[in-house]
């Protein structure tokens, strides 16, 4: 990491993470303590803080809907990471989901800009990355020109970053992290599909690239883009594109199990969007999320060159990140070990 | 005015997760195929528990409670624990 100049931890002023309690918000954490800071950590009133609270880190009030628990929370801070970024929960309704994001963005950037922030790293998706057209490797310099209409999640995303890339009150940089898998899903994100496989159930899914990430390489990254000297404006993070199929027969293989065959690209979009429909309606959770399908099919090949050269990432292979989300996993009993198979939900 | 005990608080405190008012929320009912919820508000729950009780309950106990009663026992456990 030989352009990031860290600050003796003593001299360094606090910074604030916005999204600790979410997947890659507890890594950051992980990575900020392991790095000598203290980081405070914003949390909504009824965030699940069981890991933050074990981790005896500062927690904050910072809910986005209410602009002066954002002010309070960023007094004395030098460095904002925001990875809260607005989630859609379903993918029904772009307009809405869209005002949301950005009004919630817009107070971020506002209570930056009014507590003396220097710096803020927000967390954007690949969603935002265009592909190139002679199939080459993405990268920094490939944004869409107007917002991809694949889907709710797209279009929220590319606007979001559109909005914090157009911040000119102060210093804001753009990570760009890719599927990330790893310890610390608590919410089940993109790790539904392994602990699906793990259970021997069915998963559901289309094939497409999907450029791959381990979180706590995400979070080595973010910690550089928050503490060098003189960060890129806009990073992907990723340690590899492959094809979903491909992932899910290693993570199969791993389990010991057969990977299921993918559905055709109609085939899952029909599929989550049913899946959605009866979600809305006050039945489970979506077995296959829309976004999940739309990020897959659409997926571009990532060149995440960049990270490594500039922020000193080493990106650690899908075996060891499949060992470890294993390890955790049955920790947390998502999987079920044999002695807990009975009890497991 | 008498202090609510554990059982009331906990049940106070699952009823704002689940469309079931207070006075309907059994021991006996099992969190998920009675209650409704799932493993994203089980960890809510638990959470909330760790905060109104100030307990250290961790991420890996969530697993072992699956009805109000179990619920209760776990805070119980903590409380204990902690005045030890």
């Amino acid at each position: 990491m030989s352009d990031a100049v860290a600050a003796p931890v003593s001299s360094r002023p606090p910074a604030l993470v916005l999204g600790a309690a979410g997947f890659l918000g507890l890594n950051l954490v992980d990575a900020l303590v392991a790095d000598g800071q203290q980081p405070r950590c914003g949390r909504r009133a009824r965030t699940n803080v069981l890991a933050l609270r074990q981790r005896k880190v500062p927690l904050v009030q910072a809910d986005f809907d209410a602009p002066e628990t954002l002010r309070e929370a960023m007094k004395g801070i030098d460095v904002v990471y925001h990875l809260g970024g607005h989630y859609p929960r379903l993918s029904l309704d772009l307009e809405k989901e869209r005002h949301i994001g950005l009004t919630r963005l817009e107070r971020v950037l506002d209570a930056a800009a009014e507590t003396g922030v220097r710096r803020l790293v927000y967390v954007s998706s690949t969603a935002t990355v265009a592909p190139r057209t002679d199939g080459s490797g993405s990268t920094e310099v490939d944004l869409f020109d107007t917002p991809p209409t694949w889907g709710a999640y797209h279009d929220l995303k590319w606007h979001l970053e559109a909005r914090a890339l157009a911040e000119k009150r102060w210093e804001v940089v753009v990570a760009c992290p890719g599927a990330c898998l790893g310890p610390w899903d608590l919410r089940m994100g993109t790790s539904t599909m392994l602990v699906g496989l793990a259970r021997g159930l069915d998963v559901p899914h289309p094939d497409g690239l999907v450029s791959w990430v381990d979180a706590r390489d995400v979070a080595k990254g973010l910690l550089a883009l928050g503490t060098m000297t003189d960060p890129p404006r806009r990073v992907l993070l990723s340690a590899e594109s492959i094809r979903l199929q491909s992932l899910l027969e290693v993570a199969a293989a791993f389990y010991g199990v057969t990977a299921p065959p993918a559905l055709s690209d109609a085939e899952a979009l029909a599929f989550a969007d049913a899946e959605e429909h009866r979600a809305a309606e006050g039945g489970p959770r979506a077995r296959l999320a829309r976004e999940l399908v739309d990020l897959i099919i659409h997926g571009p090949f990532i060149d995440a060159t960049r990270s490594r050269h500039q922020l000193g990432v080493t990106y650690r292979p899908l075996d060891e990140t499949l060992r470890d989300f294993d390890a955790w996993a049955r920790r947390v009993r998502f999987i079920p070990t044999k002695s807990t198979q009975e009890a497991a939900p | 005015m008498t202090q609510p005990t554990i059982e009331t608080r906990v049940i106070h405190l699952i009823s704002q997760l689940v469309p079931v008012k207070s006075q309907d929320i059994k021991p006996e009912q099992r969190l998920r195929d009675d209650l409704g919820m799932d493993s994203v508000s089980s960890m809510e729950l638990l959470s909330m528990l760790a905060e109104d009780f100030e307990l250290d309950v961790g991420v890996e106990d969530v697993a072992d409670v699956h009805t109000v009663a179990q619920t209760i026992e776990l805070v119980k456990v903590f409380l204990a624990k902690k005045a030890a």
